[in-house]
């Protein structure tokens, strides 16, 4: 349903996107995870046919962006990252603009327009003007005006950005409706813990490349294993590898200047026997304690730049 | 063309606001006053005496006024349609919609036009007044008015090719007032101080040339022209609309690749495009 082949985009000397390779089936709601700059929003902007790609190729709904684009265009709905909204415009006339857009028929349209506002819970907005709307219940009706005309593929540019707490809530509630509707979806974000309530999978981009791709329930079962333990003592980098590479439970180990991070995958009264050997190999611990884990970060480290199948 | 989305869109949030009414309404008064105020000036208070010369002359003064406004009115409406978009980030959405660009720019193009022609047409009872005392001709009226219509939608043509060629509302603004003063002053200015040359020195083939070329390009002449005030070639008209038609579509083209670059793939041989593409985001 979508697929890039080598798809990369540079301005000048600067590479956005780095030869992606991107194969999302029909129906699947793919999550695009990296942090601000990393190239999802140059990506998803390639494939809503706004910015061409200077090498490579990629097809939405088996259409080629380039030389099918408006093919394109009729087969997706798009909300970019940061959006505006037409002043002097009700919910409903918004919605009817873009419904001419598509040439989505008169006797169609109006129907739509009441079961999408519904929908999105704006059913009581129909007649308040866009401008007058909060951000959470504009990027509520944007979602509405991307499903106008019943595309098969939606892109959707870090919906929730802007977005305060009850807002955010709110719009998962709809994202998470989306799934029940069967299209394809690609949504990006720059929070991974947030795509993963939402998407089937998730691509985490870096630097413009594509660095690890996992299905969502493979990625969880990889991550829930591990912890990250944050150990303060004074020892030498000797002494603690010494002592931490002979418990196998032990997945990763970043040496700190007054103490290591240790990945660890054991059970907590292994994590118990762990912190007695350390005493008994005479380390004064000054701190043992549990950090919260970066599972963005803790992928990535599991996978190596690999990627893992559904 | 009146299927066209964007037009109804536009034309739904500028008649809603009260900008339209107010700008329609003070419009109006302005030049009902002007009128009756010509028109009691030219009699000097005893109605008998208007003579249908003098009404021709009225006729004459309020077209030029009338252009003259239009054209430096129009920009105000249609400078900012496509860079504003951008601007209130609406642009990408848009772009994203089945609408060509050649549908976008016409939709911006009629909709910036339309309230300026509405400004022609209300006041055409005035000119019925002045008909009532002879002079004018009801082909000159017409002839005048669709040459007016035609200069409106020529200028926010203009306009808006430049806000989407340089997308940045005040540059937009800058360069469709300059091509305006072109229109109005520039090719005026130089037209008249070549034919005063060419009047002192007829043997100066340059200036004989050239002034009545320039000339042809200033709306207001070639609307005089049309209206006889003026010793012009009866096919002013056609060098105006000829050259700016030309000047429109060398601007139209770079505006389309502006929107959407893959619309103008067919100049290109390489489905390749250089990297460092246009974005609009």
């Amino acid at each position: 349903m979508i697929e890039t082949r080598n798809l990369c985009k540079r301005y000048g000397r600067v590479t956005a996107v780095h030869n992606l390779n991107l194969f999302i089936r029909r129906g699947t709601v793919f999550g695009i995870v990296g942090e601000n700059g990393a190239g999802k929003t140059t990506t998803l902007s390639m494939l809503a046919t706004l910015t061409p790609p200077s090498s490579g190729k990629a097809f939405v709904n088996g259409f080629e962006i380039r030389r099918q684009s408006a093919e394109v265009r009729r087969s997706i709905g798009y909300m970019p990252d940061s959006f505006g909204v037409y002043d002097d415009l009700t919910a409903d006339e918004y919605l009817e603009f873009y419904a001419d857009c598509y040439q989505v028929p008169k006797s169609v349209s109006a129907s739509r327009r009441r079961e999408l506002l519904a929908w999105v819970n704006l059913e009581d907005k129909r007649d308040t003007y866009v401008n007058a709307l909060s951000r959470g219940m504009q990027q509520r009706l944007e979602i509405a005006r991307c499903l106008m005309h019943d595309p098969a593929v939606l892109i959707l540019d870090e919906p929730s950005s802007g977005l305060d707490p009850r807002s955010r809530i709110e719009l998962r509630a709809v994202l998470q409706r989306l799934r029940t509707l069967g299209k394809t979806i690609l949504i990006s974000s720059h929070m991974l813990h947030e795509l993963s309530e939402i998407a089937d999978e998730i691509g985490i981009i870096r630097g413009g490349e594509l660095a690890a791709v996992a299905a969502v329930d493979v990625m969880r079962a990889h991550t829930s294993a591990y912890r990250t333990l944050r150990i303060q003592g004074a020892a030498s980098a000797q002494q603690w590898e010494s002592v931490l590479s002979r418990d196998s439970h032990v997945a990763g180990l970043t040496l700190e200047k007054d103490g290591v991070e240790v990945l660890y995958a054991g059970t907590l009264e292994q994590q118990a026997e762990l912190l007695r050997r350390l005493v008994d190999a005479g380390i004064p611990v000054y701190q043992f304690a549990e950090q919260p884990t970066d599972i963005e970060e803790l992928f990535l480290r599991l996978t190596e730049r690999t990627t893992t199948g559904a | 063309m009146w299927r066209n989305p964007l037009l109804r869109k536009e034309f739904r949030q500028r008649m809603r606001t009260a900008r339209a009414p107010v700008v329609i309404s003070g419009y109006l008064v302005s030049m009902s006053a002007l009128t009756f105020a010509l028109l009691y000036e030219s009699v000097q208070g005893q109605t008998l005496l208007l003579l249908p010369a003098r009404s021709e002359q009225i006729f004459v003064a309020l077209s030029w006024l009338q252009m003259t406004v239009a054209a430096f009115l129009t920009p105000a409406f249609a400078a900012g349609s496509v860079s504003g978009e951008r601007e209130r980030r609406t642009l990408p959405v848009l772009l994203t919609t089945p609408l060509s660009p050649f549908s976008i720019l016409a939709g911006k193009i009629l909709s910036s036009s339309a309230l300026l022609a509405l400004l022609l047409m209300v006041t055409l009872p005035l000119y019925s007044l002045v008909f009532l005392f002879g002079g004018a001709v009801p082909q000159e009226v017409v002839s005048v008015f669709a040459f007016q219509l035609f200069t409106i939608v020529l200028i926010a043509a203009l306009s808006v090719f430049w806000s989407t060629v340089v997308l940045r509302s005040g540059w937009s603004t800058v360069l469709a007032y300059a091509t305006v003063a072109w229109m109005v002053v520039g090719t005026g200015v130089l037209g008249y101080g070549l034919s005063l040359l060419a009047e002192r020195n007829p043997i100066d083939a340059f200036a004989v040339r050239w002034a009545n070329e320039l000339l042809n390009l200033n709306p207001l002449w070639v609307e005089a022209s049309l209206e006889g005030a003026v010793q012009a070639s009866p096919y002013a008209w056609v060098v105006f609309v000829a050259v700016y038609g030309v000047v429109a579509v060398a601007l139209a083209i770079p505006a389309i690749w502006r929107l959407r670059p893959q619309a103008m793939s067919v100049f290109h041989r390489s489905p390749r495009t250089k990297s460092g593409g246009t974005s609009l985001l």
